[in-house]
């Protein structure tokens, strides 16, 4: 595999274009350290953005955050994404949300919306999302079907509701959307916090797969169902992000460009600002993207792996969390000498104490 | 199942793109292969599956409408499967 992208076209955009939010959910992806208001990227930035990355070849544009409806420009987001060509899928809460501003996110162009739930009940959901929304999701999905975009949903799953995943499904299935998502908690940025707390047991999880899989088999032609198994419980590793540097680019609030979510938990990374370079020299050539692209930096047991064109060597962030060594073997491979650190996780540990953001 | 006289659209959410041979989806795109673009872009919503086969008949000449109209078919059955269509 070759280090160069030239071969490769990226077709995502993901803009965190806030880290402002008003959940305090305890799996929170973003990381530790919030971005500020004040240092966040401009709509004409923005704009610019959305440009370079549909002349890249760039398709879908993912408006996530924090909750990007802390943005007041952001019909114009909307609207920029769409003139610039790209596909407009927004991440969102639903907190600030009401009918006139669906109006106004609707002639903007939206074309996909993304509503997630914690939980089946009132207390719980609030209980995970630090806030009190859950009624508020419920009431907003009648109004969210009467406009034309595609509506999500997203169940987030892990120890704490896991057993009641037939439930959630039936409640989701009330609700009536065009996709379903069953979204496992990824141990990143926040979320690695409440890891022992929200881990779920491998009995949960496999008690789980039968029902979800006659969901989805239940729902076809009506609601598409997508779910991804948690890569603790697997015995190779995923191919995170579809691959470092090879499918996707995030956007952080003040303009910095990362491979993923997390990368910025990685050493020694340095990320380049779209305010001081081109998309496509970042894509193409920083030394971010470029630094686990191909198989130039993979350990020999991973070079001489059939399976290093599917999963392109698993996840760095994981390694790093997990190893302290970000060029070490994934440990959710079994082949990897530290895969039985992922054996002792999935054993939560006793009553940990929920730990949200302050 | 869908027939003759079914008026499919795209499901919410999806759309052909202007230039590449690609339908966009939510979460993705779909590589279009052979007619399927020519197919998708006579599904509007107000066509039935009879009049996108007679329409595209005249494009394709010397084909079979009775061939043409199971291909349509068999295509919007799949995708409607998938979620892309709807009936």
């Amino acid at each position: 595999m070759d280090r160069n992208a030239s071969q490769l076209i990226t077709r995502s955009l993901i803009a965190e274009v806030t880290h402002r939010c008003p959940l305090h959910c305890l799996y929170c992806s973003n990381p530790l350290e919030l971005k500020l208001a004040a240092e966040e990227l401009s709509t004409d930035d923005w704009k610019r953005t959305f440009d370079q990355a549909a002349a890249l070849g760039i398709v879908h544009l993912h408006l996530t955050g924090g909750e990007p409806l802390a943005r007041k420009d952001l019909p114009e987001l909307i609207r920029a994404g769409r003139n610039a060509g790209l596909y407009v899928n927004m991440i969102t809460s639903g907190l600030g949300l009401n009918e006139q501003r669906m109006v106004e996110l609707a002639d903007a162009g939206l074309e996909h919306i993304q509503l997630s739930f914690q939980d089946l009940d009132e207390a719980s959901a609030n209980h995970i999302a630090g806030t009190r929304a859950h009624a508020h999701k419920l009431a907003l999905v009648p109004i969210l079907r009467k406009f034309p975009w595609a509506l999500t949903i997203n169940l987030v799953v892990h120890r704490m509701n896991l057993d009641r995943i037939e439930e959630f499904i039936s409640l989701a299935e009330q609700l009536g959307p065009d996709r379903l998502e069953i979204a496992h908690v990824q141990y990143y940025g926040w979320a690695l916090k409440n890891r022992s707390l929200l881990m779920p047991t491998l009995e949960q999880v496999q008690r789980s797969l039968p029902i979800i899989e006659a969901a989805r088999r239940r729902l076809e032609g009506k609601i598409q169902l997508e779910a991804v198994l948690p890569d603790y419980f697997s015995n190779f590793p995923k191919a995170c992000m579809g691959g470092w540097g090879r499918q996707v680019i995030l956007v952080d609030p003040t303009g910095q460009a990362l491979p993923c979510h997390a990368a910025a938990v990685i050493p020694g990374m340095n990320f380049d600002n779209v305010l001081d370079q081109e998309l496509s020299w970042i894509w193409n050539n920083s030394e971010a993207f470029t630094r686990f692209r191909g198989d130039a930096w993979m350990p020999s047991t991973c070079l001489s792996c059939e399976r290093k064109e599917r999963d392109f060597g698993g996840c760095r962030c994981q390694a790093l969390l997990l190893t302290g060594n970000a060029e070490a073997i994934d440990p959710v491979c079994s082949l990897s000498p530290d895969h039985n650190l992922l054996i002792d996780l999935r054993q939560p540990s006793n009553d940990p104490l929920p730990i949200w953001r302050s | 199942m869908m027939d003759s006289n079914t008026i499919p659209k795209l499901a919410p959410g999806c759309r052909l793109h202007p230039m590449e041979e690609i339908l966009l989806v939510p979460e993705g795109a779909l590589n279009l292969t052979g007619p399927t673009r020519d197919i998708l872009l006579r599904v509007d919503g107000s066509r039935s599956v009879l009049a996108i086969a007679e329409d595209l008949c005249q494009q394709y000449s010397g084909a079979n409408i009775a061939d043409i109209q199971a291909d349509i078919l068999g295509l919007l059955d799949r995708m409607q499967q998938r979620g892309f269509i709807r009936a």
